[in-house]
């Protein structure tokens, strides 16, 4: 597996240690949930005002994208097949690296010597940026948090907010530096300001660059069209402007058709940013005609498997429903306690939890799918109802059929089945437990350092009994 | 009627007032409880940590175990859970244990969820001069739907007074195993909701989960806080007593 040379989260007990400690992040994480939480909640709660109830639109979309899934290389040979038939060309690549060539030898076909961008989560999967800079091709992110990412030398962390992780102090900092001007001090009032001083920035970009770059929310079979979304115009300037106009997306994200495309819209604003409709959807299909007023001279679909295929049929092919609008990581306990960098790679959250672990090989992510409290805030808000800690546990089950847990685990649950298979073993263990915790408590009811669970007394107190369990007191009562 | 109390793996090592308040409390509704000698852990350690073959051999001890009673009782959404959704998922292709999961899974209910839907019992037999605020566990909430339940039986405790806390849905951070495995994500995540918990200032917070609760009150106390009560919601149904 290719993507898993980039990926970091096999460190993810390490670098969630050092997340958790970093009280800048933890400010920003914690203004931007309730954010990201309260709009979802008012926009799933508007739907009644066009009369729409979520969990029948949630089947709908979930239908529309198992209909997909099961005969997904039929749609994906219709869409080939309009698509050229509008004027497109449409390449296949297997994995990130072959993403990247393809995108290189285009650029080069066409003498392009930088290219704008609008978020393409997939351009991440295949590193993209480092390869164009490697072949000489500029890429400028014009998403204004990708933009922001990129002068910080980072990865978005955050599939829908790539710069949730920075503060505006710190935006401020990589402006000042970038725009060649000093640091001065900004308030949340000054944000109008600097969105419109990196628009005069990427103004000049927009209108430089030979080739643009973007993904596709949903690709429409019957019409050969990509679907983009969007709220800051920059992806009209990157799919109009520019002479080439490239677009690469996951192979899964087929719709069949413009009906079941205005469907999904339903829920995947709401989902995300909890808007009625993003304020762009661009419908982009072939080339420029005579007669249009701006396009592309060349569009080029760039599809990619990179993992994707080996999912269908899978007891994980519920995942690749999946519409990226992050309503999972803007619901998680976990995400939240420590941003999107800690996961590893590209995707972070409990779609990051199922994704990594099968896009780059379960034995290099193993304490993901044990990221979880289980609490399926996830589940109850996916518009298309993947259930996410059910996969998260069968990738578990995985690790143990494989022999991928460490061996202590192994066998304290071992000896844990053991003992509770045996009623009368079982009291007794329970009791010397009792007791013994009693005694660590020392009288005092509850326990500050505890040698057999470190991670647990490094936070909080262990409030213990009064050293008997239930059933010694309710056998004893019994006998009264 | 026979019903069968199941007294969590938690209950039983660390707080044995629950199981003994949720004894009391469904004998003042009127029922003739039991509490199956054989009966050791539901086996949901197990099944977390992805080992369906140890989960399944506690869970036949568990079906055997409890299959004879008209309703097995639990105070705790998540071993309800397990019992109810997980043993006829783990039992999905037996003909043998399939059945019988299955028809244990009907006759499993959740303590609060047991008293109001099935017994549409509204009197507990308790009083509490305070403030209480609710904390909804994940497993009861989402996997059961657990949520009128418990307030409605609140309210009817004498001189009690429900006061919501602000993201009363949010996970505590407790999840089993995770707590231990990345303590320090779920400590982070523990001190939201102890915040939640201060900002309505109640006398105590209160649960169906002791999973949650001790690691709520281990929070609390580390941070500082000793006088918040931290309650399973049998203890304050069924007042009186310690034991």
């Amino acid at each position: 597996m290719s993507a898993a040379k980039h990926s970091q989260a096999m460190h993810f007990q390490a670098r969630a240690g050092k997340e958790v400690r970093n009280a800048v992040l933890q400010r920003a994480l914690q203004k931007a949930k309730p954010l990201f939480v309260g709009k979802r909640a008012k926009g799933i709660a508007a739907l009644s005002e066009d009369k729409l109830e979520f969990e029948a639109l949630r089947t709908a979309c979930e239908d529309i994208r198992n209909r997909v899934l099961t005969d997904l290389d039929v749609w994906l040979a219709i869409f080939e097949e309009r698509a050229r038939a509008s004027g497109a060309e449409v390449l296949w690549a297997r994995d990130g690296d072959e993403i990247c060539r393809h995108v290189v030898d285009v650029a080069r076909q066409h003498g392009v010597t930088k290219a704008t961008k609008s978020k393409s989560m997939l351009s991440e999967e295949a590193r993209l940026n480092e390869a164009l800079a490697a072949a000489g091709i500029r890429p400028v992110e014009t998403d204004l948090g990708e933009y922001i990412v990129q002068l910080a030398g980072e990865t978005p962390s955050h599939i829908i907010a790539p710069a949730v992780h920075k503060t505006i102090g710190d935006v401020e900092a990589l402006f000042a530096k970038e725009h060649g001007r000093p640091v001065e001090t900004r308030t949340s009032a000054d944000i109008p300001a600097m969105a419109r001083e990196a628009r005069e920035v990427l103004r000049q970009h927009f209108l430089s660059a030979e080739m643009g770059i973007s993904g596709a929310n949903f690709l429409i079979a019957e019409t050969g069209t990509a679907a983009l979304v969007t709220n800051e115009g920059n992806g009209r300037m990157v799919t109009t402007l520019p002479k080439v106009h490239v677009v690469i997306t996951g192979i899964e994200k087929i719709v069949p058709t413009l009906e079941d495309f205005a469907t999904l819209m339903r829920l995947l604003p709401r989902s995300a940013t909890g808007q009625s409709i993003s304020n762009y959807v661009s419908l982009l299909t072939g080339t420029k005609q005579p007669g249009d007023s701006d396009g592309p001279e060349k569009t080029v679909f760039i599809l990619v498997d990179n993992g994707r295929a080996n999912l269908l049929g899978s007891a994980y092919q519920d995942m690749l429903r999946c519409i990226r609008c992050g309503a999972c990581m803007n619901h998680c306990p976990v995400y939240f306690s420590l941003g999107g960098h800690a996961y590893g790679w590209v995707y972070p959250g409990p779609m990051g939890s199922v994704l990594t672990p099968l896009y780059t090989g379960i034995e290099n992510a193993l304490d993901l799918p044990h990221a979880s409290t289980g609490c399926n805030q996830c589940g109850s808000v996916c518009p298309v109802r993947i259930p996410l800690p059910k996969l998260m546990h069968r990738l578990r089950e995985e690790q143990v059929e494989r022999g991928l847990r460490p061996w202590s685990e192994s066998f304290g649950l071992k000896a844990w089945a053991l003992v509770a298979g045996k009623p009368a073993l079982y009291r007794w263990v329970m009791r010397r437990a009792a007791r013994y915790l009693n005694w660590l408590a020392d009288g005092s009811g509850s326990i500050r350092i505890f040698g057999l669970a470190p991670g647990w007394t490094a936070g909080r107190d262990l409030p213990v009994s009064s050293g008997k369990t239930f059933h010694e007191l309710y056998a004893a009562r019994k006998r009264a | 009627m026979r019903l069968a109390l199941y007294v969590t793996c938690l209950i039983d090592l660390m707080r044995p007032s629950v199981g003994f308040a949720s004894l009391r409390l469904l004998e003042a509704a009127g029922c003739e409880v039991v509490v199956p000698e054989g009966q050791t852990c539901c086996g949901q350690p197990a099944w977390s940590a992805g080992n369906r073959g140890l989960a399944a051999d506690l869970a036949k001890k568990a079906i055997a175990e409890l299959e004879n009673y008209d309703y097995v009782v639990i105070p705790s959404g998540s071993c309800t859970d397990q019992i109810r959704n997980v043993y006829p998922q783990l039992f999905a292709d037996d003909a043998l244990w399939g059945p019988r999961a299955r028809a244990l899974a009907e006759r499993v209910h959740e303590l609060t969820s047991f008293l109001v839907d099935v017994l549409h019992f509204s009197a507990p037999p308790a009083e509490f001069q305070g403030s209480v605020t609710y904390h909804d566990s994940c497993k009861g909430l989402r996997a059961l739907g657990i949520k009128p339940q418990p307030r409605e039986l609140l309210l009817q405790v004498r001189g009690l007074s429900l006061q919501e806390m602000p993201d009363c849905e949010e996970c505590c951070g407790f999840g089993g195993a995770f707590s231990v495995k990345f303590g320090d994500i779920s400590t982070q995540i523990v001190d939201r909701k102890c915040e939640s918990i201060a900002s309505v200032g109640a006398d105590a917070v209160v649960g169906g989960d002791l999973g949650c609760l001790l690691n709520i009150e281990g929070r609390l106390r580390r941070r500082g806080d000793h006088h918040t009560r931290v309650l399973h919601i049998a203890e304050v149904l069924a007042g009186g007593g310690e034991n």
